[in-house]
This record gives structure tokens, sequence and C-alpha cells, in this order.
């Protein structure tokens, strides 16, 4: 058990995947579903999970949404992304 | 109060080639012959997706007594439904497995007797084991989550740990830890069933073990049974709350058992829409809320977290549908689980599985012990 590291690559687990944009969503919210239950997702979820789809590392991901909230302090955005899906990882809705 | 269904339970068939002494389903079971046809299935998930359901749990019975399954998944995956089959594998090989992750299928779980052959055969009144082990290999090169269901009681706790190494090798993502249920042929076999309190906390604190140890590897999910409980199950997640099952011939329960509760009369899906019965029928709604609540549930500030508890249990251990659960520490009838514990915990021994050569001489050997599950006409 631990957080990702900068080189991991984060994406859904398998057996986890988005919802269709008619069930149980809106445009704010997108909803993921795995077994025996499901998340909706806003705001920062949302935005982080979208962006965990294999192929980009932690550290862009990182990057990217650092950028994206430029006023708030980096290092409070990797501790909280972090530790949002190392939670995930441990309910085995993300892998990384 | 408004409450949408978030979950199907769609029994396919009672038809199984287990005989499990545990067996969740009615004793009264839905005749072969009264089944749903496919079409019918499919416009039940095409109504389920409509109400906004999340999840398709596909049940039986073995679902897979279906021919018509792989059709079945595909409709209720494009109704918008997360597909979770519920089987023991058998009748199920590399190829049909295949066929059924094509057509969407998301998520297998399959059940488990015991780590030790001769015990689960003995236990499952049939020959399963093996294959079980080898489709969980197959189910692994997969891109579908797969959960192992162990279902644990007097006659297999003593050696849980090896039961939990056992499963860590058929590596799921999900293990579920499951205590029988008293209900159905559980009820009728439940001095066979019923572990020891000793049992019992001693899983406890192999269970608390192995999560540490398998964190973030696989997620154990178990429950404390209820009659070891301080406060009952919110079964079901409370009555017509969350989950709608439909049974084999249409018939639409709120949960497994509830066949089993006097004068309520349950709607079928071929008269029938689901949002009718979720929202207007009497069967949903006898239950929901909190009206029909007697004392102590009534002014219970747990009454919002378990809902009285089983209504199901509730009737078949005191004949009144609307006691509170006698598995709750406040209930009036709560001596009727004392005196069950207090009897299971007199005698604490274990039976050894016994090697039969057909499924006629393994039921006339056990006998005295318990009766298996039986096949609908």
């Amino acid at each position: 058990m631990a957080p990702p590291s900068d080189e991991s690559r984060p994406r859904l687990a398998t057996g986890t995947r988005w919802a269709a944009q008619s069930t149980g969503g809106s445009d704010e919210s997108r909803m993921i579903l795995f077994p025996e239950g499901a998340i909706k997702l806003q705001g920062t979820g949302r935005q982080v999970l979208e962006r965990c789809d294999g192929q980009r590392t932690f550290g862009e991901i990182l990057a990217d949404l650092q950028k994206e909230f430029g006023k708030t302090d980096p290092e409070k955005i990797r501790a909280d992304i972090s530790t949002f899906l190392e939670q995930l990882q441990r309910k085995r809705i993300v892998d990384y | 109060m408004h409450f949408s269904p978030l979950a199907l339970i769609a029994e396919l068939t009672h038809r199984c080639p287990l005989h499990c002494v545990y067996c969740s389903n009615p004793m009264q079971m839905a005749a072969v012959a009264d089944e749903l046809a496919t079409e019918e299935w499919i416009s039940v998930f095409r109504q389920a997706g409509k109400l906004g359901m999340l999840h398709a749990h596909f049940t039986g019975g073995e679902p897979l007594a279906r021919a018509d399954l792989t059709e079945l998944i595909a409709a209720a995956r494009a109704a918008g439904l997360y597909t979770n089959l519920i089987t023991s594998g058998l009748g199920l090989n590399e190829e049909r497995l295949h066929r059924l992750v094509e057509a969407g299928l998301d998520h297998i779980q399959i059940s488990f007797q015991d780590s030790r052959e001769d015990s689960a055969n003995w236990i499952a009144g049939a020959k399963a084991h093996t294959h079980k082990i080898e489709l969980s290999r197959a189910i692994r090169k997969q891109k579908i989550a797969f959960t192992v269901n162990l279902v644990v009681h007097r006659q297999n706790l003593d050696h849980l740990e090896e039961m939990i190494n056992f499963i860590e090798q058929l590596e799921p993502e999900r293990m579920e830890i499951a205590h029988t249920q008293y209900y159905g042929w559980a009820l009728a076999n439940r001095a066979a069933l019923m572990p020891t309190r000793t049992q019992l906390e001693r899983a406890v604190a192999i269970i608390a073990e192995a999560e540490k140890r398998l964190a973030g590897r696989i997620r154990i999910d178990s429950v404390v049974p209820d009659y070891y409980a301080k406060y009952p199950k919110a079964c079901m997640g409370g009555w017509g709350r969350r989950l709608m099952l439909v049974n084999p011939s249409g018939k639409v329960l709120p949960c497994h058992a509830a066949e089993v509760l006097p004068g309520l009369p349950f709607e079928n899906v071929r008269q029938k829409s689901l949002e009718w019965i979720w929202q207007e029928s009497m069967s949903f709604r006898k239950f929901r809320g909190e009206e029909w609540m007697p004392e102590p549930c009534r002014t219970c500030e747990r009454r919002g977290e378990d809902f009285g508890g089983c209504r199901c249990q509730a009737f078949l251990l005191t004949g009144d549908d609307k006691a509170t659960d006698p598995a709750c520490s406040l209930a009036p009838a709560h001596h009727l689980v004392e005196a069950a514990v207090l009897q299971e915990n007199s005698d604490p021994a274990i039976v050894r599985p016994q090697p039969a050569s057909s499924f006629v001489q393994l039921r006339k050997k056990t006998e005295e012990l318990w009766s298996y599950r039986t096949n609908p006409e």
C-alpha cells in the first residue's frame, strides 16, 4: 500500500467503468460503476478520474491540475489527489 | 418520502446443478414451465434502466441454466445497467465466458464452498470444486471484475485461514466472506450451520489480519452474522428502499425470502410495470418507511440505520411480520435467538465430510445432519 508514484499510470480498475451519460449523470456530474456500488463524481474528483486513462502518468496528471488550480498550493493539490487515489485503490476501484 | 430503486436482482431460474445446504432460494420454487421468456426479461431490463437503476445482478438457481443468458446480459447492458453474474460456474467454459464478456458482462462472482475438495463437494452436494478452480483461472484472463464469495459456517470456519489463502491464489479483486443466513434451507439446517461463539471470534480476528495483509490487492467484504450481533442487519438496505427482485416466473419481491410472509400479494411483471410496482404496490409499501414499526423500533434512534431488521426473519422466528427482528438485542423476542445461540454453543462438534458415490447415497448418509436443496419441477 503506497500512494501513486509520479511515474505510475493510474487507471480505472478492471470492472470499473463510467456510466453512460443518461445513467445518473448530468452536465456537472458523471457516475462510475463498479461491483456492488457507484460513485457520482463532480468537480475535482471528476477532473482527476477523467485523466486516469492508463496513458498519462500521475506526474503529468498532477502538473495538469496544478496548472488548472493555479491559486492553490501545489503541494496541497498533490497531497489531496494522492490520498483520493490511494483510497480508491484500496477499494479496488482504481489501479496504478 | 421518495425512494428510487438502485439495483435489480434477476433470479432467472430456480434450476441448479448444486444442492447447497444453505441455499437462499425459497423452498417453494418457481416451476420451469412458468419461467419468463427472453422478451419478457428484456422488457424488465429496459424498465429497470428507465427507472434509474444502476446494477443488474443475474442470479438463480444457476443463471447459466438459461440458454439465452448472453442475450439477456446484452439487453441489460444496453439498458445502461452494470451487469453482475452470480454463479456456481457449472455450465460455463472459456468459450461461453468469452461470449458473455463480449455481450457486456462487467463482473462475475463465483461462490466457493470450501478450500478442501471433499468438504466443498459435500456441502454443495455436487462435484463442483475442481471446475470452479479451472474456471477462476479462465476468468482472470478476461477483462472483468472478479469476486469470490466464500460461504462460511460451523463446518468450515475452523480452517478459515486456509480458505482465505486458497482464494488469494485465485487472484480476485474482491473476496466476500459470507456467513450463512437462516432462511429456506439454511433455517432448516441451522443446527448444522450456526458457528460457535469461539469460531466466530477467531474468524473476526483472522479476517482483520487478512484485510491488512491483502490491502490494495484484494478487498474483503464481510459482516458479523446477525445472531451474534448486537443490532439487526439493515436487510436489503430497508424494505422497498433500494432493491427489486424479479423471480423466475416474474413475481416482483422486495427481497429473496419475502414470499414466506403471509397475506402479501406480490405483483408480476406480466401484469404490471416495474414502476407501478415500486411506487404503488401494497407489497413494496407495506414496510417502507416507519409507520408500520412497533416499539421499541418506533422510537429507537437506530431505526433509520437498520429499519427494524429483517421482516422475513421476524416472521419466521416469531410468527409476526411486524415484530422487531429477534436478532436485535432490544427485541422483545430476542430470547429466541439467545436460546438458539446457547444451544448451538453447548456442543461445539463438527462433522467430517462423508464420501458418497452418488447424490442419493449422500442424502441418505447425511439425512440426520441436514437436507440438501432440491430442484423445481
